[in-house]
């Protein structure tokens, strides 16, 4: 990726998770029977996002995911929920924000705190789960 | 696609070419403008036109050129031409006005540009900040500084197109001088600096169909100066650097066509197309909400509006302005954002939060400008697709609507 690229413009691939993201939750949560979930974010700070788990013999079936936030933060939300189906927990948990850029081909510089934000939902629905 | 109904409508009015509603950002060349910069630009590259310092006649004529432009800009503002100083545009003008007074008592809104607010708070020597009303109108008596020796207050907003009461506060700092960035307001209000009573006021080219890169600051005669950029004995000594004559004729021509074409009333008919968007966005999408004024009115008598009849900012609860500006635009609709994602910031409008004090609203704001060249047809275009993308976007919001955080 180019530096002017690094520096604002988001890769096809981010644009195509964004516009066309995958397991997302419409509408009410209980339209989607989960074991947990975890949020994090704040919306005063522009980004929010819940992870909804199901999962089975410590392994995640499925998955759907919630976001208020900008288009970086709906695409990685969106790479990670199609990286962590059917991985472990233990598995799932490793997945940090590298390997979610990655996926996406690049995100801008200043963009890197949304995937962070994916990760931290993730782990903290497992966290919830195993509390249980 | 995220939707079907959505992926219906994203994918109709692609079809359909582009939007532009983006022109607070910058406008379009002015047909006019084009060829007059064009022609200076074959004289540039055959010789013609030398450096409008010299003394040559290839310079002589780049500096009739330049002097030429500058008259119009003068005459568009009610100035004289030698109280114009060409700059490369606002954030210049902002920061050489703040640099006359440092080390000296600044009084300043709390919506101005940040090229005025950081220069302010870096080289005043004591700064007080107006604090805004919910529509943005300044508040002129909340400061506890006396005396100061600078008030700057911006003739019309960016993000909300509030108009500020210049003349009310030229009364109320009898002593002080006054400057006033009156960068989005050129081109739409009637603006005399006489009339004003200001000792400075800043104008940018690129905001009524000249070229970016060229502004200008009126000084008025005998207000205290002293250069921001020096070295130079260029624009009479006040700001070294080679002169532009390319971007000067383009910024003289689009003058020059304003002075011709232009009225208060040429903006009516954008100004209906405002108030139209704002209240299909309220009457079509739910959870809606104007930031700044409803509605636009034009005072016929006294040929003013009571706010930019170009500008419009709206707030959609629960779903992110980024995301609406993206979704907008991969359907070919080009708007703005107060979002702090957008800006690549890790704090929202700062024009918004001022206003509202409410963080998710200004993350959530989308800023419509128009043009004269708009049409029904565009606002068709985005109330087409905007109510199915808000939709979709509150949907998937962790946001519970409602229950928005404050």
């Amino acid at each position: 990726m180019s530096e002017s690229q690094a520096s604002w413009v988001y890769s096809d691939l981010v644009k195509e998770h964004f516009l066309s993201p995958r397991n997302f939750l419409m509408g009410d949560e209980a339209n989607f029977p989960h074991d947990t979930s975890g949020t994090v974010g704040n919306p005063i700070c522009g980004d929010q996002m819940t992870m909804y788990l199901q999962i089975k013999d410590n392994k995640i079936v499925d998955v759907r995911w919630k976001t208020y936030g900008c288009a970086s933060a709906i695409a990685s939300t969106s790479a990670l929920s199609e990286l962590v189906k059917g991985r472990s927990l233990d598995e799932a948990l490793q997945i940090g924000p590298a390997e979610i850029t990655e996926f996406l081909g690049g995100l801008p510089k200043h963009k890197f705190h949304c995937s962070v934000l994916g990760h931290e939902a993730l782990a903290a629905a497992v966290k919830a789960y195993r509390a249980k | 696609m995220a939707s079907e109904n959505l992926a219906a409508a994203l994918e109709d009015s692609t079809r359909q070419g582009r939007v532009y509603l983006d022109y607070a950002a910058t406008s379009p060349l002015l047909p006019c403008v084009e060829q007059r910069m064009v022609n200076v630009l074959h004289e540039l590259g055959t010789g013609v036109l030398g450096n409008a310092s010299a003394l040559h006649s290839p310079g002589h004529l780049a500096h009739e050129i330049l002097e030429h432009a500058r008259a119009s800009v003068a005459r568009l503002i009610g100035a004289e031409p030698d109280e114009i100083i060409f700059t490369s545009g606002g954030s210049e003008a902002n920061n050489t006005v703040t640099n006359i007074f440092a080390g000296q008592t600044q009084i300043v809104s709390a919506i101005e540009h940040p090229s005025l607010l950081e220069s302010a708070r870096q080289r005043s020597g004591k700064l007080g900040v107006l604090p805004v009303d919910e529509k943005g109108r300044v508040k002129i008596r909340e400061t506890k500084l006396t005396k100061p020796q600078l008030v700057s207050v911006m003739l019309a907003n960016n993000e909300l197109g509030t108009i500020e009461p210049i003349e009310e506060l030229r009364r109320h700092f009898p002593s002080a001088c006054i400057h006033s960035d009156a960068t989005q307001a050129f081109g739409k209000l009637k603006i005399n600096v006489k009339d004003l009573g200001v000792d400075y006021l800043n104008i940018s080219a690129h905001k009524i169909g000249g070229p970016a890169g060229i502004g200008a600051l009126y000084v008025r005669r005998g207000a205290p100066y002293h250069p921001f950029i020096v070295g130079g004995h260029q624009e009479q000594k006040r700001r070294a650097g080679t002169s532009n004559p390319l971007l000067a004729a383009g910024f003289g021509a689009a003058a020059d066509w304003a002075w011709d074409n232009w009225s208060c009333r040429r903006f009516v008919s954008v100004a209906n197309l405002r108030n139209l968007l704002a209240s299909r966005i309220l009457r079509e999408i739910a959870h809606s909400s104007i930031n700044g004024f409803e509605q636009c009115i034009y005072d016929k008598e006294n040929q003013s509006y009571n706010t930019l009849p170009n500008i419009l900012n709206a707030s959609f609860q629960a779903a992110e302005g980024e995301s609406i500006q993206l979704y907008l635009d991969a359907t070919g609709i080009a708007v703005s954002t107060g979002s702090a994602c957008a800006a690549g910031d890790t704090k929202p409008s700062h024009v918004l939060m001022a206003t509202t004090g409410d963080a998710e609203v200004a993350h959530s704001s989308i800023r419509f400008s128009l043009g004269l060249d708009t049409t029904k047809d565009d606002i068709d275009r985005v109330m087409q697709v905007l109510p199915s993308i808000v939709q979709y976007l509150q949907s998937i919001s962790t946001i519970k609507i409602g229950e928005a955080s404050k």
